[in-house]
């Protein structure tokens, strides 16, 4: 992700605005890769139309730092001064992404010569930003949360105000001496410099941030600011319509955005939900005995409606409300469920119904319409009390002034897939499993309250703000994010890596040596010459390949089944021999203790293989760069299990509302998560990496692989038998052992101010404009546009329309 | 949202024995007895087993067998609980003939505050009876209600849901519930029919008291009394432009009257005259200009062919259903 500054540093650094489009971008590196600059060109583009895009450029490429100059240098020559929000997925991500952008603001300084009035500032969750003595000890987010919040909540302050002796945190209080718009002097701050800050003035960086937020330039948060409903709307509210939000590692995003949505709930969930109401109903007896007045201006608020119970709706607001529609929020709370104790009562039933569901002994799939009559019928609770449900349980919550917060939980889930269900009646399905496996005989039950279309969670952010940036190293096919997040582009792009010299080699292996298929197909998994064959790969890339070799597998159950097999043919003996094994299990500290030994064997040169699987956790965030993994293997396609219900259920609703096949969003499924893992040995252009695709079925999927993965895989590397692939590797790692200094892609691959005003000297010489120019894509490291009359997709397809359970059958998990 | 679903490893509390898989009546237990089933009486809610049940109650009403509880409970009403907990189960019987008697929507209310003000009382009225405050007062207020209802309600109205009334009256009376069949039901037959074969106009029921008043209830339009059905929906074949006499008196015609050879097969000279007069006037205030600018198929017999009209000229209101 980073670009470092060349070591040799006696060549002539050329640094100084580079103009792209009128605008001047003041680059921090001397040198800009061709692919960047056409990013940045693109992005131009995308904000001057006003519009969203969807940008695939491969990791390695420096795509984060031409994100933030160009749009930091935007951001600074126009008038109007447009927010960006840069939402990226994981902790490190972010504080890569602010340390880059505190180098560019660096970087700028230096060369303006002043400085500019500006603020970066990053959020991340209490847990990582708490200064309190005893609160930043607990281990747990949620708890910090609550702990948090029973500090700071404002009947606390009031409270202590009059008087009483109640505990505050300190951090949080001196923060309302400060200017509230001034609460941190301007510039760009990492967590550890807030931390620092805090630390030095005694005040909360939590709280700095999230109170800085309307008067930064930037902020770099997860996405769970933007799209989680019942965080976005206490945390993201304010921002204004023209911010430029920017999606980084976004291939997930739609997986981000059901999960956001949906609710699994359990017969111990229900259990704390009764008692979470009982306690309510104990604590509002009590304060009508105390302090009545406070539930009446409570009750006469609600008369109202609830935007007016909520304008004291403050950053401690317990919970929030799931995606409602503005005007229910305006529309008063419905009569019976306005008294306290009514609506305590009202969830109570509506627990209980819930409990009668989950004694069902077989397994129900039902819509949103179908519960709520179902629902009315047996207990007389109509859909739009319910509707309210979350945004009343938050007023009384607050009314009540709880501060043990966390142990109603359950009952907000509860509340939150009350309003969810009475509000949305399509996109979400209701299934009941009752039984954990198809064997279990004990039922368990689980109610998934599921959502299906990823366009509701992401659709307020598509409709508030006017640009929004998707981009990641994986986003193939481009088409496939606009049409299941349901928006319109304005610019897609799909950027290569130019290369000087060929530095990674994907290669397709679809047969062993003996001439036998290597599959993962569900009927072929167990045969054994299968599984010899993968094994033979396994052994001969160890034997081979220097440093480290990452494994993936579609899944655990599949890996620990092979794993086992392997074991009794003896192949894991011989791998022993040339790398250490290691394997990622679901136990998030066990793998990183694997990781542990795996990059110290890699710097020891004893050198390890990782076996692990392309959905986990190291598949989505844990680099292998340099020696840390100079092969990667996918041991079969990486589908999903495709028996889930959840899963189904999805697939059907895909198929209906945006005409996406079955097999055709598996498959791309499949693939993004294949390229995923592909991607992680490639982090930089000075690095380089064998690819190896072990599955026949790779063959037909090569045009779903991302562009420049797909340019770099030549015809004859795609049909492969292991010894074929075995001379390959070889050749091209002693390609790679050739000296091989940067310089040498100066002017091609990397270019100085002068190559840049070379090519645009060129561009305008030749009178090229636009995008459209084949030579110019080239050089500009813009990935092929698809020929216009593709083959026979049909055909080329897999599954190409077959039935739905045809290619049910035909999976695997 | 989290998904909180971690499911509690062996979590089958369900099957292992508690107090509540105890009979109160034998004690009994669900765990000597898988198959035992239990069942309650809205009457008091107590649950016990159903071979106490049979037992019991087999020959007849007979009184609770729980200390403290002086109910009389039929067999024919126990039934198994739907809900796990008995409160609720006893709310939701409460709620169900509220329902019945307060089933005013939001449509018939003037404004939005009224109706929740409106639903406040419901929920209060409910809660009244619950929690067993004011029941007399309540009951009394509720059974007004109902009657206004009824009265308002027009008897052959199909709008609206009518509760029959033996049911409603049995339910309200439950907190006393007399042994002997006669007396109750015979008192509500007559209230019951006293109150639907009077005919009451809604400027009368304004003046009774109804238990409830609301604000900003809309009065209930009635519906306009039906009118005999008219299978051609007004369409006559009567002579619009000319009166068929009786006679017209042409001497040629009036003999065949009377010639038995000819009005022995049915020949009447009636007929003779109005084809003669429809084939003079046939064709008169027609107007080909009228009858070009409402093309053929614009009837309302012919929505198919509108439809697909529509579809072929692309507008949007056809709901193209899903051929799966
Ligand atoms: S206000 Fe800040 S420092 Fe204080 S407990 Fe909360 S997060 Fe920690
Ligand atoms: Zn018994
Ligand atoms: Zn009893």
């Amino acid at each position: 992700m980073e670009i470092r500054r060349p070591p040799n540093s006696d060549l002539p650094l050329v640094t100084g605005p580079s103009c792209i489009a009128e605008l001047e971008v003041l680059f921090p590196y001397p040198r800009v890769y061709p692919e960047q600059y056409a990013y940045m060109c693109d992005l131009k583009r995308t904000l001057d139309a006003g519009g969203h895009c969807v940008l695939e450029m491969p990791s390695g490429t420096g795509k984060t730092v031409s994100l933030l100059s160009l749009i930091v240098a935007y951001q600074l020559s126009s008038a109007e001064k447009r927010k960006l929000i840069y939402c990226s997925r994981t902790m490190s991500e972010i504080e890569k992404a602010l340390a880059e952008l505190r180098g560019l603001m660096k970087y700028r300084t230096q060369e303006l010569g002043y400085e500019e009035e500006f603020r970066g500032l990053g959020l991340t969750s209490r847990k990582n930003l708490c200064l309190h003595p005893t609160v930043k000890r607990e281990k747990s987010g949620t708890i910090v949360d609550a702990k948090c919040r029973s500090l700071t909540a404002g009947f606390v302050k009031e409270k202590k105000e009059r008087g009483e002796d109640v505990e505050i945190c300190v951090y949080h209080d001196n923060l309302d001496l400060l200017e509230p718009h001034n609460l941190i002097p301007p510039g760009v701050w990492t967590f550890d410099g807030m931390l620092k800050y805090g630390e030095q003035h005694k005040q909360c960086p939590y709280f700095t941030a999230r109170r800085m937020m309307p008067y930064c330039d930037v902020i770099i948060y997860s996405y769970h600011y933007l799209l989680d409903p019942k965080i976005a709307d206490r945390v993201s509210k304010e921002l204004s319509k023209d911010c430029i939000v920017v999606f980084d590692e976004a291939h997930n995003i739609d997986n981000v955005c059901i999960e956001s949505l949906s609710i699994d709930l359990t017969e111990d969930a229900l259990r704390k939900a009764t008692r979470g109401a009982n306690n309510l109903e104990r604590k509002i007896t009590e304060m009508k005995s105390t302090d009545a007045e406070k539930l009446q201006n409570e009750y006469a608020k609600l008369v109202e409606g609830l935007r007016a119970a909520d304008e004291a709706r403050d950053e401690n607001a317990f919970m929030s409300n799931p995606a409602l529609p503005d005007d229910l929020l305006t529309e008063a709370v419905p009569g019976n469920i306005r008294r306290a104790e009514h609506f305590v009562a009202f969830l109570k039933r509506f627990v209980e119904y819930l409990k009668t569901r989950m004694k069902v002994l077989h397994v129900i799939s039902e819509t949103p319409p179908s519960f709520l009559s179902h629902l009315k019928e047996l207990t007389f609770i109509e859909r739009k009390p319910l509707r309210f449900c979350a945004e009343r349980l938050t007023s009384l919550v607050r009314t009540l002034e709880l501060t043990n917060i966390e142990d109603y939980q359950p009952l907000q889930e509860v509340a939150t897939f009350a309003t969810l269900i009475a509000t949305y009646e399509t996109g979400f399905l209701l299934i009941l499993e009752p039984f954990e496996s198809a064997t279990a005989t004990v039922p368990n039950p689980i109610l998934h309250f599921t959502c299906l279309d990823a366009a509701i969670a992401i659709k307020p952010v598509f409709e508030r703000f006017s640009s929004v940036i998707v981009t990641s190293g994986t986003l193939s096919p481009l088409d496939m994010y606009p049409r299941m997040l349901n928006f319109n582009t304005v610019v897609q792009e799909s950027f290569t890596m130019t290369l000087t010299r060929k530095s990674f080699l994907p290669m397709i292996v679809d047969r062993g040596s003996d001439q036998n298929q290597i599959t993962s197909q569900f009927e072929h998994r167990n045969d054994g010459p299968v599984i010899r064959n993968f094994g033979n790969l396994l052994i001969e890339f160890c034997k081979l390949t220097p440093d480290g070799v990452v494994v993936f597998f579609p899944s655990y159950l599949y890996m620990e089944s092979i794993i086992s097999q392997w074991q009794g043919m003896g192949v894991l003996d011989t791998v022993w021999k040339y790398k250490l094994i290691l394997v990622e299990t679901p136990d998030a500290q066990e793998t990183s203790l694997a990781l542990e030994t795996f990059r110290t064997a890699c710097n020891n040169g004893r050198g390890a293989v990782l076996l692990c699987v392309a959905r986990g956790k190291v598949s989505e965030g844990i680099d292998f760069d340099h020696h840390y993994g100079r092969t990667v293997i996918n041991m079969g396609v990486p589908y999903q299990y495709t028996e889930s219900r959840i899963l189904k259920a999805r697939l059907e609703f895909l198929r209906e509302t945006y005409r996406i096949k079955e097999a055709d969003f598996l498959s791309f499924d499949a693939m993004r998560h294949a390229a995923q893992c592909l991607g992680r040995v490639i982090r930089g252009k000075d690095d380089y990496g064998i690819m190896v695709l072990a599955d026949k079925r790779f063959g037909k999927k090569i045009t779903q692989l991302p562009k420049w993965i797909q340019m770099a895989l030549e015809t004859k590397n795609t049909k492969l038998s292991v010894d074929q692939a075995v001379s390959h590797a070889k050749a091209f790692l002693r390609e790679m052992s050739v000296p091989w200094s940067r310089g040498e892609q100066e002017g091609h691959s990397s270019w100085s101010m002068a190559d840049l005003e070379r090519h645009l000297e060129k561009k305008r010489v030749e009178a090229i404009s636009g995008t459209e120019h084949p030579g110019m894509r080239a050089a500009e490291g813009r990935a092929e546009r698809p020929r216009v009359v593709e083959v026979a997709k049909g055909e080329d397809d897999e599954f190409g329309g077959a039935g739905m359970d045809e290619v049910m059958a035909g999976l695997d998990a | 949202m989290s998904r909180l679903a971690s499911r509690v490893p062996g979590a089958s509390k369900r099957l292992a024995p508690d107090e509540d898989e105890l009979c109160n009546v034998c004690k009994s237990s669900r765990y000597l007895n898988p198959d035992m089933r239990f069942l309650v009486n809205p009457e008091c809610y107590h649950k016990m087993c159903e071979s106490c049940v049979d037992r019991i109650f087999t020959h007849g009403p007979a009184p609770c067998p729980l200390a403290g509880c002086n109910k009389t409970l039929r067999k024919a009403r126990f039934r198994t609980q739907t809900f796990e907990d008995l409160k609720v189960e006893r709310e939701v019987d409460i709620r169900r003939r509220i329902a019945k008697a307060m089933n005013k929507q939001e449509s018939d209310f003037e404004r939005l505050i009224d109706y929740n003000n409106y639903l406040e009382i419901v929920e209060e009225v409910t809660w009244n009876l619950i929690l067993n405050i004011d029941v007399e007062e309540t009951e009394r207020k509720l059974r007004l209600w109902e009657e206004a209802q009824k009265a308002e309600l027009n008897p052959n109205a199909t709008f609206r849901r009518v509760t029959d009334q033996p049911e409603a009256s049995q339910l309200s009376d439950s907190s006393h519930v007399v042994l002997k069949k006669g007396g109750t039901q015979r008192r509500a037959l007559a209230t019951s029919s006293g109150n639907t074969s009077t005919p009451s106009g809604t400027e009368e029921s304004g003046k009774r008291d109804t238990g409830f008043v609301f604000q900003g209830l809309k009065k209930r339009k009635l519906p306009p009394p039906e009118k005999a059905f008219d299978p051609f929906d007004g369409w006559s074949i009567e002579p619009q432009y000319y009166a068929l006499q009786e006679n017209h008196n042409y001497q040629w015609l009036t003999t065949y009257d009377s010639d038995p050879a000819y009005f022995a097969g049915g020949w009447q000279t009636r007929d003779y005259y109005s084809r003669m007069m429809e084939e003079a006037f046939g064709g008169m205030c027609i107007f080909l200009e009228d009858e070009k600018v409402a093309p053929l198929g614009s009837g309302d017999d012919d929505v198919g062919t509108q439809n697909a009209a529509n579809a072929a000229i692309g507008m949007k209101d056809v709901v193209m259903d899903d051929v799966f």
